[in-house]
């Protein structure tokens, strides 16, 4: 069985920039120790004389020749969907 | 241990060593970016035009390796006398900033393009050596911008996909100098083999440093600090100086030094944040790019289409006996130093080729200086410079005359010949010519001429001048100065 601290939420919910309630974060404790304790059971696998598998489309040296396309959007287009914009720039809350 | 700028402190810096450690952003010289068809260059651009719906971390596209990108990291560990690995593959470190929008970067966490290295850095007459422990790829980020007053950021996307290679040192530094050293060393390798523009003022090249000290004669490392950013060699100098002196006063004051990153604003280092742990990125296979197979062919045309190496050039030229500070003159100018290479493999006389590597590192690294030079006009070849050197060694041209010519010459194809004609610089070698001149001035000057006779030297000299004046500083001082001598002591 997994614990799942007030403090392991708390650091979840930083490193996803998610503000967690203390309401919220007593329901997802319990949810995510059964999630850890499923996917747990993998464990049990011996995978002693297996290669450590990183992908497995089994394809290899996918490259492109070096050379420009651009990009057949315009800057409106490929903007459109940003919450805000300003002269070109995509505009986000202050961060420094 | 040297340290200035901190007159503050009596810490006895003899009592300490430092351990510094470089991480080099390089951007790799393609056309286009990492992992899309934009282009690699938007210096010019406005923003965000230099984007697509890849570099833009669109949901439901796709990634494609850049070639390019892999074939000059490959050199570039090369450059560094590292290992290129046969198997490497690409992974995401995940993270959440404006300037990431996909909400995570490819980069390499395990299996590094670039494996163990060694570099060997001159430092003056000497030299150090620093171990590489490995150059990876990744993608750079985008460009924010804070305007004053305002509550929010700008985000400029146009450099988010562009290719980088990160170089990471062992902390095998131990003074700012050898720091300054190692990037300047890491600046030349990485220009000589071509893999990037290496633009300090426009951030091709970027230095980060991990900075710690250590009671001399400890060895266990002391806490270390990260500052980050530099991008200029004397920034690294500086805020490694101003960094060791920092860390050794708060050890002097019973303080401890604390993990953490921090910012040099070109005076003092300042803290940015607390360090992150590493498993807070949580890397993992990178699923979009498969993995890379370097085998021997592919390793073997990456080595075919090297440009010569720093390595090799140094080596060359050292092997001519020239001493190490003429050497890295040279260096610091590759096209120079190509030319160097040349007149030492075309010019085979000693004398002569002693005679133009003495002008190329002294005389023409000066002009090279000069302001208004622009190296686009650089003309300067091997050809010219056997000429010269030839009419220089037949007395045709004085010495102060050669570097007359060699100043036109650094922007001009014309031959030396051609030149000192036009500048009526050659020497009359006519003995006829010069003896009629000789017999005149001695005439013209009879007092002199008798001071001469009577065993007062000076007055040569002055003769010498009358001669060399009337044949417009066409004849050879010295075999005037014979002449007269000669002539009056009969």
């Amino acid at each position: 069985m997994t614990r799942i601290s007030r403090d392991d939420i708390t650091k979840l919910g930083h490193l996803a920039r998610i503000g967690i309630s203390e309401e919220v974060a007593g329901t997802l404790a319990p949810q995510l120790e059964g999630i850890l304790d499923y996917v747990a059971q993998l464990q049990e696998v011996d995978t002693e004389a297996i290669e450590a598998t990183n992908q497995v489309t089994g394809l290899r040296d996918v490259w492109r020749e070096d050379e420009v396309i651009p990009s057949h959007y315009s800057r409106a287009e490929l903007l459109a969907n940003a919450p805000a914009t300003q002269d070109g720039y995509i505009q986000v809350r202050r961060v420094l | 241990m040297r340290r200035d700028r901190r007159s503050n402190s009596q810490a006895p810096e003899s009592d300490y060593t430092a351990d510094i450690g470089i991480e080099c952003h390089i951007q790799l010289k393609t056309a286009s970016k990492l992992f899309c068809s934009c282009s690699n260059d938007s210096r010019q651009e406005d923003p965000n035009t230099t984007v697509c719906p890849v570099c833009l971390g669109l949901p439901g596209t796709l990634p494609v390796l850049n070639k390019r990108a892999v074939e000059l990291a490959m050199q570039a560990g090369i450059a560094l006398n590292a290992r290129v690995a046969e198997h490497t593959k690409f992974d995401r470190k995940n993270y959440f900033y404006p300037d990431l929008p996909k909400g995570y970067q490819i980069t390499q966490y395990d299996q590094p393009i670039i494996g163990a290295g060694e570099v060997a850095v001159p430092l003056e007459n000497d030299s150090f050596s620093v171990r590489i422990v490995r150059a990876h790829m990744e993608e750079d980020a985008g460009k924010l911008v804070h305007p004053e007053s305002a509550d929010y950021s700008l985000v400029d996307l146009n450099r988010a996909g562009t290719p980088l290679l990160e170089i990471v040192s062992q902390p095998d530094m131990h003074s700012p100098a050898q720091a300054k050293a190692y990037a300047r060393e890491l600046y030349y390798r990485m220009l000589y083999v071509g893999a990037s523009d290496v633009d300090l003022y426009h951030g091709n090249m970027r230095f980060d440093l991990n900075v710690s000290v250590r009671p001399s004669g400890s060895d266990r490392f002391g806490t270390r600090t990260e500052i980050k950013n530099m991008n200029s060699f004397r920034n690294v100098e500086r805020a490694a100086d101003y960094e060791i002196g920092r860390q050794i006063q708060l050890l002097e004051n019973g303080q401890l030094v604390t993990q953490e990153t921090r910012g040099w604003d070109e005076q003092k280092t300042y803290l940015m944040r607390e360090k992150e742990e590493a498993e807070d990125y949580r890397y993992f296979p990178e699923p979009d790019i498969p993995p890379l197979e370097l085998d021997r062919s592919k390793r073997e045309q990456v080595e075919q289409e090297l440009p010569p190496l720093l390595t090799h050039v140094r080596h060359t030229l050292r092997a001519t006996g020239l001493e190490q500070t003429k050497i890295e003159a040279l260096i610091n100018q590759p096209r120079l130093a190509m030319l160097g290479l040349s007149v030492l493999e075309e010019i085979t006389d000693p004398a002569s080729r002693d005679r133009i590597v003495n002008w190329l590192t002294s005389e023409v690294v000066r002009l090279l200086r000069a302001e208004d030079f622009d190296w686009d006009d650089f003309a300067l070849s091997v050809g010219q410079l056997g000429e010269l050197s030839d009419m220089t060694a037949d007395d045709e041209l004085n010495s102060s005359a050669a570097k007359q010519v060699l100043g036109e010459m650094v922007t001009s194809p014309r031959s030396p010949r051609q030149i000192a004609e036009e500048k009526q610089l050659i020497q009359t070698s006519d003995a006829g010519e010069i003896e009629s001149i000789v017999d005149q001035v001695i005439q013209n000057n009879p007092q002199a001429a008798q001071d001469v006779r009577d065993g007062k030297s000076k007055a040569i000299g002055f003769l010498t001048g009358e001669v060399m004046k009337a044949s417009q500083g066409q004849t050879n001082p010295q075999i005037v100065k014979d002449l007269l001598e000669h002539k009056l002591n009969q």
